[in-house]
C-alpha cells in the first residue's frame, strides 16, 4: 500500500523536474524517517533543558547575590555574541576530544548530548533575558505587597515573580522555541542524524539537492507552526482578565 | 481534466528542454565573450588544492589543472572554491562553469551532469586508523563508526558493502579531527588526502593507513553542465593534449604526489598511438592570472 503510493508520488513530480526516487530505495527512506525523528528527538530535549537553565539563569540575574551575578553576566554576554555553530565546534571538537583524550572511552558525552546541551544552553540565555524583562516588569508595589505578607526572597521569586514574569515574557519565550526549533540543524554539522544530516548524505549521493530542500522546509515550517500553536494557546490560557490587554 | 493537466505540463517540460538545447552551448560562447572561466576547485588541505599561507594563493593538482584549462581554452581564470556537498549546486546554479573539484566519475552523476570523458586522475579511498587498532582490512570495520566527510562518495560502499557505521562531518579536517577525538575508529577519504598526511605531519604519528587496497577507486574528469557539448569538446581535446604533453606527469612530480599513478603513463601511450594533439600549459612558477 505504501509502496503504491509513494510510487504514485514519485511519478507525480517527475514530469515537474522533481526527482524522489530515493524515497523508493528502503534504506534510503529508512535513514530519512529516523532523521526526522532525531529532529524530534532533539527538539524534545532541547526546549525543557533551554528553558530549565533559562529560568535558573535569570533566577540568578535578578535576584542572584553578587557573586552568582558577576559569573552569569559573563556567561550570558559570552554565549549571545558567538554563534552557536562555532560553540558546538569548540564544544565538540575540542572540548570532547580533550575529555576524551582523559577518560578513553569511558567518555559518556555523545555528539547528540553536546548537541542538546550547547543549543539548550545558547536559548536558555535568550530566555534568562526575556524571563529579566518580564521579572523587572512586574510593578514595584506588588514586591512591596509580598513583603508585608512575609514572603521571602524565594518565595517572592516562585510565586509572584516568575507567575507575571512568563506571561509578560511569553511572547518572547515562543519567539525563542521557535527559534531554538531551526537550530537544532546545527546538529548536522557534527554528524548527529538529524533530518539536515540525513538530508545532506542522501543528496550527496544522488545530488537531489532541490527536492530534499523542500521536504525540509516543509518539515520545519510544521514543527515551527506547532510551537507558535502551542504558544498562542498558552498565552489564551494563562490570559488575566483586566491585565495588560 | 487531470488528463489535460497532465499534457500541459508534458508541453512544458518539452519546451523547457528545447529551450535548453538551443542554448545548450551558451557556456562555451559565454566565455569567450567575456574573456573569462569560472572553475570551482576543492581545496581541502594538500597537495591536491590547499591555501598557500605566504601568497594567499589557491596551490596544487586542482588549482593548477583549472589554471591549465582557462588557458587551454585561451582566457583569465576565476578559482572559485567549493565544497563537497555543494559543489554540483555551483555547476548547476551557474556560479561556476567547469568544476575541477576530486570530484570522481559515478553513473548518478553522469545522469544529471555533462564532462569531459577523458580522465586526468584516479582516485580510490583509503583509511586512517590509530595503529593499535587491529584493522587490517575493509571487512573489518563492520559495524564500527566510521568519520568521512559529507558528500563523500565512500559512505554508500561503507555501509552497504561493509556495514560500518558512517558519519558525515562537514570537511575532512572536521572528520580526521572526529577521529582523533575518538569519535570513529577510521576516517576514510581520498587517498591522496590521507597518504600523504600520515606520512609528513608528525602529529599524525600514531596513526597509519593498514588496509593495502583502495575503496572505490573512480576516474577524476573535468565536470560541465549537462548538454554542453562544445565546451566538453573543448575541455575534453586540452585534457588529452596534456597527456600527450606529459604534462599531468610533470606536474605530478613536480607537487611531489606519490606514489605515480600509473593511468597517466597508460593515457599518455594511448595518446601517442592515437596521435592526440599536445598541449602543456605555462609553468605555474609566474603569477597566476586572475585567480584569487
Amino acid at each position: 500500500m505504501i509502496d503504491t503510493v509513494l510510487q504514485a508520488w514519485v511519478s507525480f513530480c517527475k514530469p515537474l523536474g522533481l526527482n524522489y526516487g530515493f524515497v523508493l530505495d528502503a534504506s534510503e527512506r529508512a535513514s530519512f524517517v529516523h532523521g526526522l525523528w532525531v529532529t524530534l528527538e532533539l527538539c524534545a530535549w532541547t526546549m525543557p533543558v533551554s528553558l530549565l537553565f533559562g529560568v535558573l539563569i535569570a533566577a540568578g540575574l535578578s535576584n542572584g547575590p553578587a557573586w552568582v551575578r558577576g559569573p552569569l553576566r559573563g556567561f550570558v554576554e559570552l554565549t549571545r555574541n558567538t554563534p552557536t555553530l562555532v560553540q558546538l565546534y569548540c564544544a565538540f571538537l575540542v572540548l570532547n576530544m580533550l575529555i576524551t583524550q582523559h577518560l578513553g572511552t569511558a567518555n559518556p558525552l555523545t555528539p547528540f548530548i553536546w548537541v542538546v546541551l550547547v543549543v539548550g544552553l545558547h536559548k536558555a540565555v535568550f530566555h534568562a533575558e526575556a524571563l529579566r524583562a518580564g521579572i523587572e516588569a512586574v510593578p514595584p508595589v506588588m514586591l512591596e505587597s509580598a513583603r508585608s505578607l512575609a514572603f521571602t526572597r524565594g518565595q517572592t521569586l516562585l510565586r509572584v515573580q516568575l507567575p507575571l514574569a512568563v506571561r509578560f515574557a511569553l511572547p518572547a519565550l515562543v519567539n525563542n522555541l521557535v527559534d531554538l526549533v531551526k537550530m537544532t540543524a546545527i546538529a548536522s554539522a557534527i554528524a548527529v542524524g538529524d533530518v539536515t544530516y540525513e538530508s545532506i548524505m542522501i543528496w550527496s549521493h544522488r545530488d537531489n539537492v532541490l527536492e530534499l530542500l523542500l521536504l525540509i522546509l516543509i518539515y520545519f515550517g510544521l514543527l515551527t507552526w506547532l510551537v507558535s500553536v502551542l504558544g498562542r494557546w498558552l498565552e489564551q490560557r494563562l490570559r488575566m482578565p483586566g491585565y495588560g490587554q | 481534466m487531470a488528463m489535460r493537466r497532465f499534457f500541459n505540463m508534458g508541453a512544458a517540460a518539452a519546451l523547457l528542454a528545447a529551450a535548453c538545447a538551443a542554448h545548450a552551448d551558451a557556456t562555451l560562447d559565454k566565455i569567450h565573450e567575456r574573456g573569462k572561466v569560472a572553475v570551482g576547485v576543492l581545496v581541502n588541505g594538500g597537495v591536491f588544492g590547499s591555501i598557500d599561507p605566504a601568497t594567499q594563493q589557491l596551490v596544487g593538482w586542482n588549482p593548477e589543472l583549472a589554471r591549465a584549462l582557462a588557458q587551454g581554452l585561451g582566457v583569465q581564470v576565476d578559482l572559485v572554491p567549493v565544497q563537497t556537498a555543494t559543489r554540483v549546486q555551483f555547476l548547476i546554479s551557474g556560479k561556476v562553469d567547469l568544476l575541477v573539484a576530486s570530484m570522481e566519475l559515478n553513473p548518478e552523476r553522469a545522469e544529471i551532469l555533462g564532462y569531459a570523458p577523458t580522465p586526468f586522475y584516479r582516485v580510490g579511498g583509503a583509511a586512517a586508523i590509530r595503529k593499535d587498532s587491529g584493522i587490517h582490512k575493509w571487512e573489518d570495520l563492520r559495524g564500527k563508526p566510521v568519520c568521512v566527510s559529507q558528500g563523500s562518495s565512500f559512505a554508500d560502499p561503507l555501509t552497504k558493502q561493509y556495514g560500518a557505521q558512517v558519519k558525515g562531518y562537514k570537511s575532512s579536517s572536521d572528520s580526521l579531527l572526529a577521529l582523533r577525538g575518538g569519535q570513529c575508529v577510521a576516517a576514510v577519504h581520498d587517498s591522496t588526502l590521507i597518504y600523504p598526511l600520515l606520512k609528513s605531519n608528525p602529529e599524525w604519528s600514531g596513526y597509519e593507513a593498514p588496509i593495502a587496497d583502495t575503496i572505490l577507486p573512480a576516474i577524476s574528469v573535468v565536470w560541465t553542465r549537462k548538454g554542453e557539448k562544445d565546451t566538453i569538446a573543448a575541455v575534453d581535446k586540452i585534457v588529452r593534449g596534456w597527456h600527450r604533453s606529459g604534462w599531468l606527469i610533470d606536474t605530478e612530480k613536480r607537487l611531489g604526489i606519490e606514489p605515480a599513478l600509473p593511468l597517466l603513463q597508460e593515457l599518455k601511450q594511448q595518446a601517442e598511438k592515437e596521435g592526440w594533439a599536445p598541449v602543456t600549459a605555462k609553468a605555474a612558477s609566474q603569477p597566476p592570472a586572475a585567480g584569487k
